[in-house]
């Protein structure tokens, strides 16, 4: 017996594979069973295909690291992350809630401005917004949607209790390689799959492009939906790559498309110029359009933020949909969903402090060391302050930071993150991971992937899940035991395809 | 079809060819090395020439040695044409069309250039180099035989078609030129005759023509047979007439074909006309010239019509 579920030190957090030492919970009892089954050096042999096959797949991301661009093989662990669908459906519910309450919020922003005068949302906190875009007021895009795509971050505190960390609307990446990995799965534990009822996720890509093509300007016809991206250099090109070939789209570049004296968009094809109906841009706002925002920017197309606006073409996400996305506007996302919708919000925020509040800004200066200080627009983990991990010059660096510009910042009780089992060199250790949903609005339904995508921070008691930073990932299953498939014992099913391999009639193999 | 992507598909067709023949070239030349005795050894000299990279060359190593050419040719990311730059460019052009080609086509590009980036060291022993040398040539009939089966024929093929057919067209002109030209001009006529035939059957086998030219022509292996052959066959995968006329098999499926269709009748005519007889004696190497020339023209047109709007 290779792995020892007595010797895995599962108490210190919440795990999501186990309620105590060598008792797994219920969603995970097969997975853990069956790994329990495995000799380490069956162990060994998986972990080497998933590496093989993620190499041979090219399933990379790149990294900018000492002013140039490195690919880097995806960081992937082979252990799973199981949910059980009871407990997911909750979140599910929570998450559309959550995506319909921005929404609004984004199109009140652009509109009547409401929240605001109503004082639920403070006046102050949007005139600081880096992230709101004066040339989309009065807009209204299709159906009211400017967040068509939303990666909400979500973790779990010690009690076990799921929060949302931070909802990302700008161009939140990673469902990639949500997908990918339960490719890498299904090739390195397919046993699994005969035994185990794990929801399917690659729905995903038809989702998405429906979702894409519902926008569309023109009605009738079959919409020409392309993918914009900032080119090879950017670390989700991979992503962009991917999801154009799985929805049959066109990856185009800023320079492959123009914009006519007829307000509307057109790619440079062979044939001449093609019209263009629904872009989704995987290039911020200020990238999009030379005319509009950054004039120097050399990966957007003249004339973008016209056609838009003349309703001739949809971009996806809206520009101006990041006001929403900001780490203070985040605080008062609870208050959105009882202003907009009169619920109460299903899934809770993380507690946060507001430093443009003089009181709490006082706590946060004091508990420098115990908080996570994160400014209002970073992503990617980059600018953040972990008090238990700083340096006192960071804290008192910190400190300069937040009393120079209150409103950019806020703080977040350092949050005891769930852990899983992850084969590290030390062996099979807990280690802290997050959960990334995508959710996709239309306006008549909203969709959320199966789960999501599980980031996990390789590095011993690290809590930075960010691939740039050194993390790492995992399948994520969302587990259904009331319909569970017919029973086999895995252990039955293992030793059956050995014994076809010996008689040398299976087809199986190895994975 | 975009025009960058219709670019993009046209030059990974180029890239890969470049880097098959590249490999087909070595190895056919180490053999040839085999057989000529030792005092009327050319060495590696004609290699550097056939890809025509001598000035670079000479900025990166001071003597043609073995070692230093093989290196330059195969592995040095410095030459632009070795083979590990074209694999490496064919792959950074397929990350940016991957979703016009399936994606086993990614995945066995991929496998080949890490293969000759990891393995490269072992082809400069002469012991390892055609093992080597084989699985590269492999690897590309492979992922040809996978875009030629799997890939919708639709208009990028053609693109691809047209990249690969120049190319192919290009490479068979440089070898006939370089193979063909004074290689033996210190050797008397005597010592030479018996190694005649072996030179000119290295130009059919850096081709995989040898056997295909046996079947077709039926007479001993001559200058001039091997050049109508390489030049002129119109059923010869990798004769200059074929890749001319596949080129202009795709122009139906191309819109605003004329210009590219009259270069292309231009340089077919060039090579049609051809007195071989007489450019064996003398001209040979001008004439090889014109029809790189003409092969430039079909580029430029297609460029023109496609790739800069």
């Amino acid at each position: 017996m290779a792995i020892d579920w007595q010797q895995y030190r599962c108490e210190e957090f919440h795990d999501e594979l186990f309620k105590a030492p060598a008792q797994p919970r219920a969603a995970a009892k097969q997975l853990t069973d069956y790994l329990d089954s495995l000799s380490t050096a069956d162990l060994a042999e998986r972990r080497l295909a998933a590496e093989l096959a993620i190499k041979v797949m090219g399933v990379t991301f790149t990294v900018y690291t000492e002013g140039r661009n490195v690919d880097r093989a995806w960081p992937f662990d082979i252990i799973p992350r199981v949910i059980d669908r009871r407990e997911w459906e909750k979140t599910e519910a929570g998450l559309k809630q959550r995506a319909a309450a921005l929404n609004l919020f984004i199109q009140d922003l652009y509109g009547e401005q409401k929240i605001i005068k109503d004082k639920i949302f403070p006046a102050e906190v949007l005139a600081d917004s880096v992230n709101f875009r004066p040339q989309c007021k009065g807009m209204t895009p299709p159906n009211g949607i400017w967040a068509h795509i939303c990666g909400s971050d979500l973790v779990r505190g010690g009690d076990g209790t799921v929060y949302v960390l931070e909802d990302n609307l700008r161009v939140p990446s990673g469902v990639s390689y949500m997908l990918e990995n339960r490719l890498v799965t299904k090739r390195v534990f397919p046993e699994l799959f005969e035994t185990t009822n794990i929801l399917p996720i690659d729905d995903y890509p038809t989702q998405l492009f429906d979702t894409l093509a519902a926008m569309s300007p023109r009605q009738g016809d079959e919409p020409n939906v392309v993918l914009l991206t900032p080119g090879i250099y950017n670390s989700a090109y991979f992503e962009h790559c991917w999801l154009a070939q799985q929805m049959g789209i066109e990856l185009v570049e800023g320079p492959d498309l123009t914009v006519g004296d007829d307000d509307c968009v057109y790619m440079r094809t062979i044939y001449g110029p093609r019209r263009v109906d629904v872009i989704y841009r995987r290039i911020d706002d200020l990238f999009l359009d030379p005319e509009a925002f950054n004039p120097d920017s050399m990966l957007g197309t003249k004339g973008l933020m016209r056609a838009w606006l003349k309703g001739k073409v949809a971009l996806v996400n809206a520009p101006g949909a990041g006001v929403a996305d900001d780490k203070v506007v985040y605080t008062f996302v609870p208050a959105m969903i009882k202003y907009y919708l009169g619920e109460e919000p299903i899934l809770p925020n993380v507690p946060s402090y507001l430093c443009m509040d003089p009181k709490q800004r006082k706590y946060v200066i004091e508990h420098l060391d115990e908080l996570v200080v994160k400014p209002a627009n970073e992503s990617g983990g980059y600018g953040m302050l972990i008090g238990p991990r700083s340096t006192k010059a960071e804290r008192e660096k910190f400190k300069k930071l937040i009393e120079a510009n209150p409103r950019n910042y806020m703080a977040q009780p350092t949050l005891a993150l769930s852990t899983a089992p992850t084969i590290t060199d030390e062996g099979i250790e807990p280690r802290h991971l997050d959960l990334r949903p995508f959710i996709l609005s239309r306006g008549d339904s909203t969709y959320v992937t199966t789960g999501g995508l599980t980031r996990v921070a390789m590095v011993k008691g690290s809590l930075v899940v960010n691939s740039s930073q050194g993390g790492g990932s995992k399948d994520t299953w969302i587990v259904d035991l009331e319909n569970d498939m017919d029973p086999k014992s895995l252990i039955q099913i293992q030793s059956q395809s050995q014994s076809h391999k010996k008689n040398g009639n299976g087809n199986g193999g190895k994975a | 079809m975009l025009s960058r992507v219709a670019d993009n598909l046209y030059w990974f067709g180029r890239y890969l060819q470049r880097a098959e023949n590249t490999a087909r070239v070595v190895n056919v030349h180490a053999n040839l090395l085999l057989d000529l005795p030792r005092k009327v050894q050319f060495g590696w000299t004609p290699l550097v020439e056939i890809f025509g990279s001598h000035s670079s060359f000479h900025e990166h190593y001071n003597e043609y040695s073995e070692a230093n050419v093989v290196r330059w040719l195969l592995l040095d990311a410095q030459n632009s044409g070795s083979i590990l730059s074209s694999l490496n460019s064919a792959r950074e052009i397929l990350r940016t069309t991957r979703e016009h080609m399936q994606r086993e086509v990614w995945e066995k590009l991929n496998d080949l250039y890490f293969f000759v980036q990891e393995r490269g060291e072992t082809a400069l022993t002469r012991s390892k180099r055609q093992e080597f040398l084989s699985r590269i040539i492999d690897g590309i009939q492979l992922i040809y035989g996978m875009l030629v089966s799997n890939m919708s024929h639709d208009v990028g093929f053609q693109f691809l078609r047209i990249g690969t057919n120049l190319e192919q067209a290009d490479m068979t002109t440089r070898i006939i030129d370089v193979r063909s030209s004074d290689l033996f001009s210190t050797m008397s006529f005597e010592d030479l005759l018996p190694f005649q035939n072996i030179q000119w059957m290295s130009v059919l086998r850096s081709l995989t023509a040898y056997q295909m030219y046996r079947r077709h022509v039926r007479i001993r292996v001559t200058g001039a047979s091997v050049l109508r052959f390489l030049l002129q066959n119109r059923e010869f995968p990798r004769s200059v007439t074929y890749c001319l006329n596949s080129i202009a098999t795709t122009l139906p499926q191309l819109p605003n074909n004329r210009p590219i269709e009259r270069a292309v009748d231009r340089t077919r005519a060039l090579v049609h006309d051809a007195n071989l007889e007489k450019l064996l004696e003398a001209g040979l190497h001008d004439f090889v010239d014109e029809v790189q020339i003409g092969l430039g023209e079909v580029h430029a047109a297609v460029s023109e019509a496609y790739f800069r709007l």
